[in-house]
């Protein structure tokens, strides 16, 4: 059972943000290939989205997107609402041309714009 | 468990790691037919379910498809 309040605020999320990405990190320093992978494709597809780091509070928000759309791992792309995938299906839709008729914009004609440089994040020395 | 939970199913797994539990999975089942591909990961996701909760793999890959296409 997910936290009631958590949820819905999630759902409010989904609902509001017609493009929405649950990742680890964030689009300007992705912590998991997989999130920036995604971003990657969306940075190319030139559309607005909002991002959610979902790393401060991974478990609770697990069992929010299990109840909602069945699915735990992250990132997770919604679009109008519903969930699209994550970095497999984005990359397979992108190159098909389905992502870009998903989101309503013109299939980019240069193919996928190199990876933002890598921020790792600050070294830590105890 | 991919083929058992999907009968007539081709599936061909790629352990990326050499240390078996990050795997790339290709997957062609009847089964997909008229899914989405979120509803096809599905499927192939729920087979393997149990491996992710025991925690012997971390991370799969899927790749699927409806035969003949």
């Amino acid at each position: 059972m997910s936290d009631p309040e958590l949820k819905s605020k999630v759902e409010e999320l989904i609902a509001g943000h017609p493009v929405l990405l649950f990742m680890k990190g964030t689009p300007e320093a992705p912590r998991c290939g997989f999130s920036m992978r995604v971003v990657q494709v969306l940075d190319t597809m030139d559309v607005d989205y909002g991002a959610i780091d979902v790393l401060p509070a991974l478990q609770p928000l697990r069992e929010v997107t299990a109840e909602i759309s069945d699915w735990q791992t992250f990132p997770q792309l919604y679009v109008n609402g519903e969930l699209v995938g994550g970095a497999d299906i984005v990359e397979e839709m992108y190159a098909s041309g389905e992502l870009a008729e998903a989101l309503g914009v013109e299939q980019p004609a240069n193919g996928l714009q190199a990876a933002p440089p890598a921020q790792s994040p600050p070294l830590q020395i105890e | 468990m991919i083929e058992a939970a999907l009968p007539g199913a081709e599936v061909e797994v790629i352990d990326e790691t050499g240390a078996g539990d990050h795997l790339r999975a290709t997957v062609t089942a009847p089964q997909f037919e008229g899914l989405s591909r979120i509803d096809q990961h599905r499927l192939v996701k729920g087979a393997v379910v149990d491996r992710f909760e025991d925690g012997q793999i971390h991370a799969l890959s899927i790749r699927t498809s409806v035969p003949g296409r």
